[in-house]
Formats: C-alpha cells, sequence, structure tokens
C-alpha cells in the first residue's frame, strides 16, 4: 500500500530526516520517492531496508554523480531518489539490512568525511546569503521612509531572516564539525 | 621527494589488486586481510579507485557485459609504491620495536 506524507525539512536536517526514514522503515515503510515537501512510500517488511542520504557536488544527472550511483549499485546500496539544488544534488540511497546491519556508512576516511561536510558548507553558506538578502531586501521595502507600512513584505522579511538565523546556526555547528575532523586528521588518517 | 604515506585505505586496495577485483570483492577482501578491522565504506573506495587509475598505479579492466561490475587490477608503478610504502613500514615498526621493547 502506497502512503504520502506531507513534512517540511530544511537543507540542514539531513540526518534528522533520514532518522525519520529509516524509522518508517522499521515500521514497514521504505521511501520510493522524495519531493521537496512530501515523501512516497511503500508498504514492505519492517526493517527490509536501511536509508542513508548524502549531499552530492553538482547535478544528479552529471557525468561523475551518475558513475558514482552506478558504482553504489555494484555495492548493493540502490539510489531511491535525487533532489537537485543549485550546484549540488540531495541523494537518497538506500540497502537491503541485511547486508548493512550496521547502517550504510558512505565515507569511512577522514578525507572524505573533510570533502563531504565541505560541500555542505559552501551549499549552507548560498542558502545564507540567499535568505540574508531577500530578507533585508523585503525589509527595505516594507519599512521605506515616505512610503505606507508594507505588511506583507514585513512578514516575508522576518520569515527570510528567521531562516537565515537557522541556517547560520545549522552551518556554525558544520563548521564545528569540520575544524573537529581537521585536527583528527592531523593525528589520525 | 620521499614518497608520502599511503593511507591505509589505499595500502589495502593496492595489495588486495594484485589479482583482478570489482569494489565489491575490494571491500571484501580488505575486511579478510584486516580481520574485520578495516571495512571500507563506498564512497570512500570510488574516490580512492578514481585517485589510483589516475596516478596509474591500478588498471580498470574492460568491463564484463554479464556482470557489469568493473573490475582492477595494480599496475607495475603500483606494486612500485606498495613495495616503498611497505620498506617504509617495515622501518616504523623496526624502530618502534628498537626504541620500546630495547635493543
Amino acid at each position: 500500500m502506497r502512503r504520502v506524507i506531507h513534512k517540511l525539512f530544511f537543507i540542514w536536517q539531513l540526518e534528522k530526516e533520514q532518522a525519520w526514514i529509516n524509522e518508517m522503515a522499521r515500521h514497514g515503510y521504505s521511501l520510493e520517492h522524495a519531493g521537496r515537501l512530501s515523501f512516497v512510500f511503500e508498504e514492505t517488511d519492517p526493517g527490509k531496508y536501511t536509508y542513508k542520504s548524502l549531499f552530492l557536488k553538482g547535478s544528479s544527472y552529471s557525468e561523475a554523480n551518475l558513475k558514482f550511483f552506478r558504482f553504489l549499485e555494484e555495492m548493493g546500496i540502490k539510489v531511491v531518489c535525487t533532489i537537485n539544488y543549485p550546484g549540488t544534488c540531495w541523494v537518497y540511497t538506500r540497502g537491503l539490512t541485511s547486508d548493512f546491519p550496521d547502517g550504510i556508512e558512505i565515507y569511512s576516511d577522514i578525507d572524505s568525511r573533510i570533502n563531504n561536510l565541505k560541500v555542505t558548507i559552501g551549499y549552507m553558506i548560498f542558502v545564507i546569503m540567499l535568505t540574508l538578502l531577500s530578507g533585508l531586501f523585503n525589509l527595505w521595502i516594507a519599512l521605506a521612509p515616505g512610503r505606507a507600512f508594507l505588511p506583507v513584505n514585513f512578514t516575508c522579511a522576518m520569515l527570510c531572516l528567521a531562516l537565515s538565523v537557522a541556517a547560520i546556526i545549522a552551518t556554525v555547528r558544520f563548521v564545528i564539525q569540520l575544524s573537529k575532523l581537521k585536527k583528527e586528521r592531523k593525528i589520525h588518517e | 621527494m620521499p614518497q608520502l604515506a599511503l593511507t591505509e585505505a589505499v595500502f589495502y586496495i593496492l595489495l588486495s589488486l594484485q589479482k583482478p577485483l570489482h569494489g565489491y570483492g575490494i571491500i571484501q577482501n580488505v575486511e579478510e586481510l584486516s580481520h574485520g578491522r578495516v571495512k571500507l565504506a563506498a564512497g570512500t573506495l570510488y574516490g580512492a579507485l578514481n585517485s589510483l587509475v589516475e596516478k596509474g598505479w591500478i588498471d580498470a579492466l574492460p568491463e564484463n557485459p554479464e556482470s557489469r561490475k568493473k573490475e582492477y587490477v595494480i599496475t607495475s608503478s603500483g606494486l612500485n609504491a606498495l613495495k616503498d610504502e611497505l620498506a617504509r613500514l617495515s622501518e616504523l615498526v623496526d624502530n618502534g620495536k628498537r626504541l620500546l621493547e630495547g635493543n
């Protein structure tokens, strides 16, 4: 049986979203497709699949990423679906829990984790700039002297600025993670 | 310039590729060689294989149309790099033993 759930996860909530998808899989609902606001699940055996989401540089249609997806499939990791964002893509993968009893790990070395975090941070900076500029622009329109107050622009500005603050907090967390990994890299591989 | 240390993943990949293997075979072989200690993740292996092909230390063999799995094998320069690394590791072990366990 097919079940569609509408739910919003922000770009920096990759781990939270992944935990939720895996929880659904444990309850017998395996993810078949994901959109920006909707998730399509099919009823399957509880715990049959384990999911891993990842953030990659470039479009999911780029030759480099298509080759990578093919390689993952050879390893028993299927790409369920992808969502493209400017310059990056969000990839949902899954494998049989029997093949990956401890969950799927895409990167086992520190260097790859550092590179992957850098991609995420790069995109987060883009999101911060976009939301911050939109917020400030709308605020300027709403509160421009000599004009009537514009509540729609003011609300839009507040929303954008709130998103921007949330994105900044998330980015700081990613930067702290990156810094810890870099310190670790100086001692261990 | 002296050869830089190889990562553990690269060392075990080169060691595994003395016979042609595909990605999953490499992961299994590395796990077996290290008695389950080193578990290569797919993304890490993919990055390492691409870098090693680019460096000329391994070759990607023509694809088998039946399995559609790409196999890799070590080249002579890869074998030299592996031997150099083994010499470097031996030096580490010898020095470690000499200084920790006494002469």
